[in-house]
């Protein structure tokens, strides 16, 4: 059994019956006139179909020697903790602001992922914000959330 | 003088003073993301696209393409210097290069790369002022059918081009037409597969979905484990190389750009398959093929003129079909929407200003390069001292600020972040991002041109095989379908595909 084909042939599974299924809000047409709905729901069918497909041959396939997800034991640590500051970077950029954020996320990252030292941190995150406000805020005047410190 | 005139008129644009510098930093850019190792032009281009939003679509499209070829020259001084290609299409520069390095020799490798992409790309633009015009000529007469079954016809190349499972490849080329077909309907209006989010209305945006799946999904991969440059040398002399040198570089620059030219106009990834088919020839005809491999400066030269020539090349389809090429040029392709332009048979007759200007700008482009680049060399050697885990926050600090700047939407944001996870899953899952990428951004239009082309023949879906033209692309098509299912294809093509493994482009 090949679990990465399987895991990919789920999702599309998934995906393509969500498309199929939800494009019928819209009106499909008919083969003179097609609608908004015709090429969604055509394209979700055949997903699922090839989805099948793919989830059926991992059954019968072995799985690549040696194969790995990852190049380190540690790799999908370094990863999640990226994503989850993505998140939380958007989430809290409207109740912190723009300037305290982007430092948080600055230092955090070359903190944590492949750990520097503090002073590098500290010193990275203050450079950045301070580069980042001066030519976005500043030269190209985009607004950005004040936030907690009011600027 | 018909060219005469119109090269007057690129001339004009280009030495205008503002794309005279958006050339100048289009070049510099893509020198250094060609340098940094772990970020390639797709990912660059993305990264640059919401900045497009503030300057003129001329600029635009000099800034980027200026980056694409600026990448060609910068992705060499990595693969000599670090053995560790700086782009994809750099990879084979690695084999002789380094041993060039190794040997003192840096300074004469680094120079006759940079001297082959020259040639090559002033070839390039000589063969693009000489194709493009007949080219969408031709194109003119092409209706709905054509051009839906010649966007089929791209897709498909792209998939039979690109890797080893051809069932997964069209899974995500269907899926990047399904994430297209989101919002507005192109013909009726109607707003569809929203899913409740008002957002959606206007379609996934292109610039969050190609960052994400590009760019963030890029750092992702990058974060899984250090990657450690380590120079073999830091002084570099003698740029210039010998008359020795330039005996045996001279026939494998041209050669490189011929056939790095033709490459770069079919569908593919272009300058990644150049430089292989390149070393091939190179090797095959060289009288001494078993120097290859021990610093031998023809497997520089020749690999690193294909290159550069591939990415004019790939211009061609861009400008007179708007059928994007690769990766590259179709996020490029997403640039030329964002303000309005539809590239096409009618673009070099609409907008001679935009088309002869970006020609001339590669000009220029390319000889600030060669004036540039062998100079700053000491520059780039410092900037590949930059450790990666303090440049990984700032590139995606960019990304974050670029595209909330858009339209000030956190939902765009978290959009962006989402198909960051999603390419990183299918790069992980061993699924292709090119045909998802280009079938996003011909789906809109395929969709209109097959529907149009149904509502012409009252239902009839033969028209596509009756018009002859149409006949030939969809045949084409079915033929490379069916020649991949045949065994022996099928193993050449996966054994192809594990020396392009887990490159972009």
């Amino acid at each position: 059994m090949k679990r990465s084909d399987l895991i990919g042939g789920v999702f599309f599974l998934g995906v393509g019956i969500l498309f199929a299924v939800y494009s019928r809000t819209v009106d499909i047409g008919t083969m003179e006139e097609p609608g908004p709905g015709f090429l969604p729901f055509a394209s979700g069918i055949l997903l699922a179909v090839m989805a099948a497909i793919l989830v059926g041959k991992a059954f019968f396939t072995e799985s690549e020697k040696g194969e790995r997800y990852f190049p380190k034991p540690d790799s999908w640590k370094r990863v999640s903790m990226v994503i989850a500051a993505l998140i939380l970077y958007n989430f809290l950029l409207r109740p912190l602001g723009f300037i305290l954020v982007t430092f948080l996320f600055v230092a955090f990252l070359v903190r944590c992922i492949f750990p520097q030292t503090w002073l590098r941190s500290i010193v990275t995150a203050a450079l950045s914000t301070a580069g980042a406000q001066l030519v976005f805020a500043r030269l190209l005047e985009i607004q950005f959330p004040k936030g907690l410190l009011g600027f | 003088m018909d060219i005469v005139n119109h090269l007057i008129q690129g001339a004009s644009v280009a030495f205008q003073p503002l794309n005279l510098l958006f050339c100048f930093i289009g070049v510099l850019m893509g020198t250094l993301v060609g340098v940094l190792p772990g970020l390639g032009p797709t990912a660059a281009i993305a990264l640059l696209l919401p900045v497009s939003f503030h300057i003129p679509p001329v600029a635009t499209i000099i800034l980027l393409a200026g980056i694409y070829y600026g990448a060609m020259y910068g992705g060499s001084t990595t693969s000599i210097l670090v053995n560790m290609p700086g782009e994809a299409a750099s990879v084979i520069t690695c084999l002789d290069g380094y041993q060039m390095a190794k040997q003192g020799r840096a300074g004469p490798a680094l120079g006759i790369a940079a001297f082959g992409s020259f040639i090559a790309g002033t070839l390039g633009i000589v063969g693009i002022i000489v194709l493009a015009p007949p080219m969408a000529t031709f194109a003119l007469a092409f209706g709905p059918p054509e051009y839906f079954s010649m966007m089929l016809m791209g897709i498909v190349i792209i998939i039979y081009m690109s890797s080893g499972s051809i069932l997964k490849d069209f899974m995500t080329a269907v899926f990047g037409l399904l994430l297209g077909t989101i919002g507005m309907d192109t013909i009726a209006g109607t707003q569809r597969l929203t899913f409740g989010i008002l957002e959606l209305a206007d379609g996934v945006g292109f610039v969050p979905a190609v960052m994400g799946l590009f760019g963030i999904s890029e750092i992702l991969i990058n974060v899984e484990q250090v990657i450690a440059t380590t120079l073999v040398t830091e002084k570099v002399k003698n740029l210039f190389p010998n008359r020795e040198d330039w005996k045996e570089s001279i026939k494998p620059i041209l050669r490189g750009s011929g056939l790095g030219f033709l490459i770069g106009v079919l569908p593919g990834p272009a300058p990644v398959i150049a430089t292989y088919a390149s070393y091939a020839m190179e090797k095959r005809l060289s009288k001494t093929p078993e120097k290859f491999g021990s610093g031998f400066i023809a497997g520089v030269a020749g690999p690193e003129s294909a290159n550069n020539a591939a990415s004019s090349g790939a211009m061609i389809p861009l400008f007179t079909l708007g059928i994007p090429a690769n990766s590259v040029i179709a996020v490029l392709l997403g640039a030329f929407m964002i303000h309005g332009l539809q590239p096409g048979p009618m673009f070099i007759s609409k907008y001679p200003d935009i088309f002869w200007g970006t020609i001339v700008s590669m000009y220029l482009g390319n000889a600030m390069l060669l004036v540039l680049n062998l100079p700053l060399i000491p520059l780039w050697v410092k900037v590949l001292k930059v450790p990666y885990p303090i440049l990984f926050p700032l590139i995606l600090i960019f990304c974050l600020i670029g595209v909330y700047s858009l339209n000030f939407s956190q939902i765009e944001v978290g959009l962006m972040t989402a198909f960051g996870v999603i390419g990183y899953a299918m790069r992980k899952l061993k699924f292709e991002m090119a045909p998802l990428v280009l079938a996003l951004v011909l789906g809109p239009m395929m969709e209109s041109n097959l529907r149009l082309s149904l509502l012409l023949s009252q239902g009839d879906a033969s028209v596509f095989v009756t018009k002859p033209i149409s006949a030939v692309f969809m045949g084409m098509s079915a033929l490379l379908i069916i020649s991949a299912m045949i065994p022996s294809v099928r193993n050449r093509r996966s054994s192809f595909r594990e020396k392009l493994r887990d490159d972009d482009v």
